[in-house]
């Protein structure tokens, strides 16, 4: 049986660290709705590659510090 | 509600009250007995008329939607802040209505709802013509079966909007 991989995220801690920027600022720096990063905070939406490394980059941090990856059985 | 959500809502509407309004006027004119069920060329020009209709009622309703969420974006921000500008205003309205992968994608996905009933449509319209039923019946099936999935794709956008994509 295929691994299942559960993916999280440190979104809301970042925003927090980065003066509480709010979901709205974030969206328009990555280009995407507010919507779109209130889904992605929420785990409901995994993000393609691209924005997974422009959220990163609005951020600065490197985007295994936005995304992380836990491995949920075999 | 997000704004993605309203114009989902928007475009389920007009489609049920242009559904509405079709099943209305072909059982009126076939009560009245205006129509004979083997009259192809009224159910075919009903059914083009009506098409007509969905596409003139949609883009109106939605310019409609979104002149009016615009003026209640425009009044918001001036309550928060009333010494905004237009362009202000402009930027907070674009951001707004921005269209994004995880649209695109809720777009694609929704589509698979509407191809099936559009698919079980045809094979029922193809059905009632092997049992012998008037090829109205069969021309209603499949409008009616086309109408109803591209409904269902809103519901199913309304769906992923609500439950998330997880792992695309």
């Amino acid at each position: 049986m295929a691994k299942k991989y559960e993916i999280s995220n440190n979104i809301r801690k970042l925003r927090f660290f980065a003066n509480e920027m709010t979901q709205q600022e974030l969206a328009e720096k990555a280009a995407v709705s507010r919507q779109t990063i209130i889904a992605i905070e929420a785990s409901k939406y995994s993000p393609s590659l691209e924005l997974a490394f422009r959220i990163a980059d609005v951020f600065g941090v490197e985007i295994g510090a936005v995304f992380e990856c836990e491995v949920k059985g075999e | 509600m997000s704004y993605q959500e309203k114009k989902v809502v928007t475009s389920i509407v007009t489609g049920v009250l242009v559904l509405a309004a079709y099943c209305i006027y072909v059982f009126s004119r076939y009560q009245s007995g205006v129509v004979a069920p083997g009259d192809l060329k009224f159910w075919a020009l009903t059914i083009l008329i009506f098409i007509g209709i969905g596409v003139v009622a949609s883009i109106v309703i939605q310019i409609v939607f979104h002149i009016l969420l615009s003026i209640s974006i425009a009044i918001k921000k001036k309550m928060q802040d009333e010494k905004c500008d237009d362009k202000e205003i402009e930027k907070e309205v674009e951001a707004e209505m921005i269209e994004d992968e995880m649209d695109k994608l809720i777009e694609l996905k929704s589509l698979r709802p509407a191809f099936l009933i559009a698919g079980i449509g045809f094979i029922a319209a193809l059905v009632s013509l092997v049992l012998k039923y008037s090829p109205a019946v069969m021309l209603n099936i499949l409008f009616i079966s086309f109408y109803i999935g591209s409904l269902f794709e809103g519901f199913a956008q309304l769906y992923y909007y609500r439950r998330g994509l997880k792992n695309g």
